[in-house]
């Protein structure tokens, strides 16, 4: 690998004053990884004490004040902090190399963007450290529950700042991503030729951008609730404890697709290469994302079917519809491995995983938006089980799918492939000892965000099975950590293609040079690498 | 398994839910078999066999009528589950219009009073547990608020919860059918002892309601 | 630039259309004021587009485009190392801090933005 030796020596200097200071979307994006990764690990802990509290009833190995800031942090962190982020980080790192620019429209506000993502989450963990601890009122922090009048600590205020920070930094980076790819394609890269990770993060960031403003004007509204003497949700004053809900889930539904639709992206990069075909249905897929992301925009309320003070049937319907073009994507990533040449590496285990797992999600999450089931399901431990096998089961698989995937594209020397294999079944099999118990345990009636429950029946034994696998997921990360450092030793270069892949960031360097290409390939349809590589080929046949 | 891993309905509003979810439980086993017998097929199928003959498989991309069929009948089946939502939903949310029973229900910080109409108001917190005594086979309209924050009522073998959110009152009505005594729950996280902000239904014969009314709680 | 002007265009006539419906079926005004909102965003967007799109020409949009053609065109100027980035993120915390905990530190946090904009200015002037 000539071009690879040529690479390292014009490197740039690799000291900390540089990595604070880079705006070489790359390091961004690594560092968002890092960030987000890091944070994934704190959250991870969290839930392994909720778990260890749950173990059997009435356990004491956390009080309740403890308990209520433990599920509250842990569920911020792992969606705010680390699933969303990143998405971002990795389309960070991606974009511009999948369209062959050289770096993101606007490098400086990415930086700032990453380190506000940084620093948000730094101020809402910092809540910890106050006399009266963390926010305690979960991630949603109902209002009026988070008034001054209820939650007087100083954690809620500083969870309302940080994930301010969080999500105006979030808006930033989505119209970095748009911008970026509506306009710094290389030549012949047309819209409808760049990879669908590049489409479903236009998808994610239009989706960002029509709902993060909502939170962000609620966050507001319950800031000023709080130190200025505003009661926009105080009923005895003419508010209303109703329009914290409608705000915030005018957000937090669109944010379920943020948080899965750049993974949908990773998905359709992924088991092409290891079925040794297109991905099949481009268009359908490209299509299916936008419908996906308008659908979103009109189903808030089916997280608040038992208020009664909704339009059950409009919300009812309208989350329906949004089962049809996930369905489409999943009938096309079956169909793209159909009559291919399917290996099973470790990025193609987790996404395999990913499809296992993540079809269960979506069809207790029909189950649950017909308001009949919901009036039993909702606030019950069947929605924690609905809403980690979407984030769980189907994002963190395809977050450690994408990790081994890139992972040589970055550092230029691949994760170890028997030890990849081991972290995947450990965290598969711990993943749904852990939540396939949780399914019954909320139809049994076991309502979420409790510290104890029922002695009698079946939930001692349910939970004690759900806490064994979550320590199997633990072990399952902890293998991960492991291959990160021995394969951190191995010095065996990649290469520029390692997979045999088809999208434009595999034909530079690895890890890429600072300005990304030295030289582009022709650009003439969906999978430039492959056209490259199978020059006998005529890809005027596709688009 | 008989119940389909929902607590036995005891109530003629949870008949018409656990019937709804049974509908959806069959379709979504079967979704699920015919995705994941598709997925399995084709690795077993189309697995890589070591030592073979690495020539590239047909580069199909595209097939406008597969991906139409695709489309459309997912679309036709939630538009079938939507129907039978839309029934099951409509038989649950009506009201009779003189119900036999009424009952205000207000959750607090952390405990419930149930008032009744023409009738005493009892009430009690996590450390002295309450109890809402229903007649069988008979309408109770349930007028739900809370004087705090927002928690909510769950009776989990009623299948059935509803929001009680300050400022506003939500009614609803049950119909229990079988006598016993229930659990329910505060479903809605509303501060630290949310975990133990219990109380219990006990449905009894009319006519033992009727004495209960008049002795008062015991 | 079609392609986006046309997916900016179909996401406001969507938003209107939900927009419409559901004050129709449901007369709630919070969800129907956060749609007219979204309506009106992504309508503003695609409006600007197509008055964009007339000097917009982007090698990107052509399917024939030789990578030659790039050559020594302008992609846009690139600074490979800033200090703002971090320093302008911290000032920002620092004003949304210092709202919770003191107002000396928000008092900071802002001039510090003031000082971070008018050396942007100089640098960029």
């Amino acid at each position: 690998m000539t071009t690879a030796r040529a690479t390292l020596a014009r490197q740039p200097r690799a000291d900390l004053l540089s990595w604070i200071t880079t705006t070489d979307h790359k390091r961004i994006g690594i560092l968002y990884l890092t960030t987000s990764l890091v944070y994934f690990g704190v959250a991870g802990l969290l839930a392994l004490a909720i778990r260890t509290q749950l173990a059997r009833p009435a356990n004491d190995f956390v009080g309740v004040h403890t308990y209520a800031q433990l599920f509250t942090l842990h569920g911020t962190a792992m969606i705010f902090l680390f699933v969303a982020p990143f998405a971002l980080g990795l389309a960070n790192f991606l974009l511009p190399l999948q369209i062959g620019a050289p770096d993101m429209a606007f490098p400086r506000l990415n930086a700032t963007s990453y380190w506000m993502f940084l620093f948000g989450g730094l101020v809402i963990f910092a809540g910890a450290a106050t006399n009266e601890g963390a926010a305690a009122t979960g991630w949603t922090a109902y209002a009026p529950l988070s008034e001054i009048k209820i939650s007087t600590g100083l954690g809620q205020d500083l969870w309302i700042v940080g994930v301010f920070i969080v999500s105006v930094a979030t808006i930033l980076t989505s119209i970095n991503f748009i911008t970026t790819v509506f306009v710094y394609r290389a030549p012949g890269m047309t819209m409808w030729r760049i990879p669908i990770f590049a489409w479903e993060m236009v998808a994610t960031s239009l989706l960002i951008f029509m709902a993060f403003p909502a939170l962000a004007a609620d966050l507001l509204l319950l800031f000023v609730d709080r130190n200025f003497g505003g009661h926009a949700f105080d009923p005895a004053y003419g508010g209303s404890a109703l329009l914290w809900q409608h705000l915030f889930w005018f957000f937090g539904h669109p944010e379920v697709y943020v948080m899965i639709l750049p993974y949908f992206g990773v998905i359709s990069e992924i088991i092409p290469v290891f079925s040794r075909k297109p991905i099949f249905g481009y268009t359908g897929i490209v299509l299916a994302a936008f419908a996906i992301a308008g659908l979103s925009m009109g189903v808030w309320a089916h997280h608040m079917f038992t208020t009664g003070a909704v339009d059950d049937p409009f919300f009812s319907f309208m989350s329906f519809l949004i089962a049809v073009p996930t369905g489409v994507k999943f009938f096309d990533w079956i169909a793209t491995m159909w009559g291919g040449s399917i290996s099973f590496e470790t990025p193609m285990l987790f996404a395999l995983g990913f499809l296992v797992n993540f079809l269960l999600g979506g069809i207790t999450g029909v189950m649950i938006a017909s308001p009949p089931i919901d009036f039993q399901a909702h606030q019950s431990y069947f929605i924690v089980a609905h809403m980690h096998y979407v984030l769980g089961g189907g994002s963190l698989f395809a977050i450690f799918a994408a990790l081994f995937f890139w992972w040589p594209k970055m550092f230029g020397r691949k994760l170890r492939e028997g030890l990849g294999a081991w972290s995947f079944w450990l965290l598969f099999i711990g993943f749904n000892v852990t939540f396939l118990p949780m399914h019954f345990m909320g139809l049994e009636g076991m309502p979420r965000r409790v510290y104890t429950y029922d002695a009698t029946g079946v939930l001692p034994l349910l939970n004690a099975i759900a806490t064994a696998g979550s320590y199997l997921m633990a072990i399952g990360v902890l293998v991960f950590l492991w291959n990160v450092v021995v394969s951190a030793f191995d010095r065996t270069p990649v290469g520029d293609d390692p997979w045999e892949a088809n999208s434009l960031e595999w034909a530079t360097t690895s890890p890429p040079p600072e300005y990304n290409f030295d030289r582009l390939p022709p650009i003439r349809s969906d999978r430039p690498v492959f056209d490259a590589r199978h020059p006998e080929r005529d890809p005027s046949a596709v688009r | 398994m008989g119940r389909s891993w929902w607590p036995q309905p005891v109530t003629t509003q949870a008949s018409l839910m656990a019937s709804n979810w049974l509908l959806f439980l069959c379709a979504g086993a079967v979704v699920a078999l015919i995705i994941w017998g598709l997925v399995a097929f084709a690795l077993l199928r189309w697995r890589r066999k070591r030592g073979a003959a690495t020539t590239l498989p047909a580069q199909l991309r595209t097939n406008i009528a597969l991906e139409i069929t695709w489309t459309l009948v997912p679309l036709v089946l939630v538009c079938i589950l939507f129907i039978y939502t839309y029934r099951a939903e409509a038989g649950v949310e009506a009201l009779v219009p003189y119900p036999d029973v009424t009952v205000a229900v207000n959750a607090y910080r952390w405990g419930w009073s149930f008032g009744y109409r023409g009738g005493p108001t009892v009430q009690g917190s996590f450390s002295d547990v309450p109890q809402l005594v229903l007649p069988r086979n008979e309408t109770t309209r349930i007028i739900l608020t809370s004087s705090d924050v927002n928690h909510a009522f769950w009776v989990p073998a009623f299948l059935f919860k509803r929001d009680a959110i300050p400022g506003r009152i939500t009614v609803f009505d049950l119909r229990p059918e079988k006598d016993g005594t229930y659990v329910g729950h505060c479903a809605e996280f509303c501060g630290y002892a949310h975990a133990l902000m219990g109380f219990s239904v006990k449905v009894v014969p009319p006519a033992d309601y009727a004495r209960w009314l008049k002795s008062g709680p015991s | 630039m079609k392609v986006g002007l046309r997916l900016f265009l179909s996401s406001g006539a969507f938003a209107i259309v939900i927009a419409v419906v559901y004050w129709l079926l449901a007369r709630e005004p919070a969800g129907t004021i956060l749609l007219g909102f979204l309506a009106f965003a992504l309508s503003f967007i695609a409006g600007y587009m197509i008055v964009a799109e007339r000097e917009a020409d982007l090698w990107g949009d052509d399917a024939q485009a030789k990578n030659t053609e790039a050559v020594g065109e302008v992609v846009g100027t690139y600074s490979v190392r800033s200090p703002l980035p971090i320093v302008s993120a911290a000032a920002l915390t620092c004003v949304g801090l210092g709202l919770v905990v003191s107002p000396t530190i928000a008092v900071m946090g802002i001039i510090a933005i003031f000082a971070l904009g008018a050396l942007f200015i100089v640098q960029s002037s």
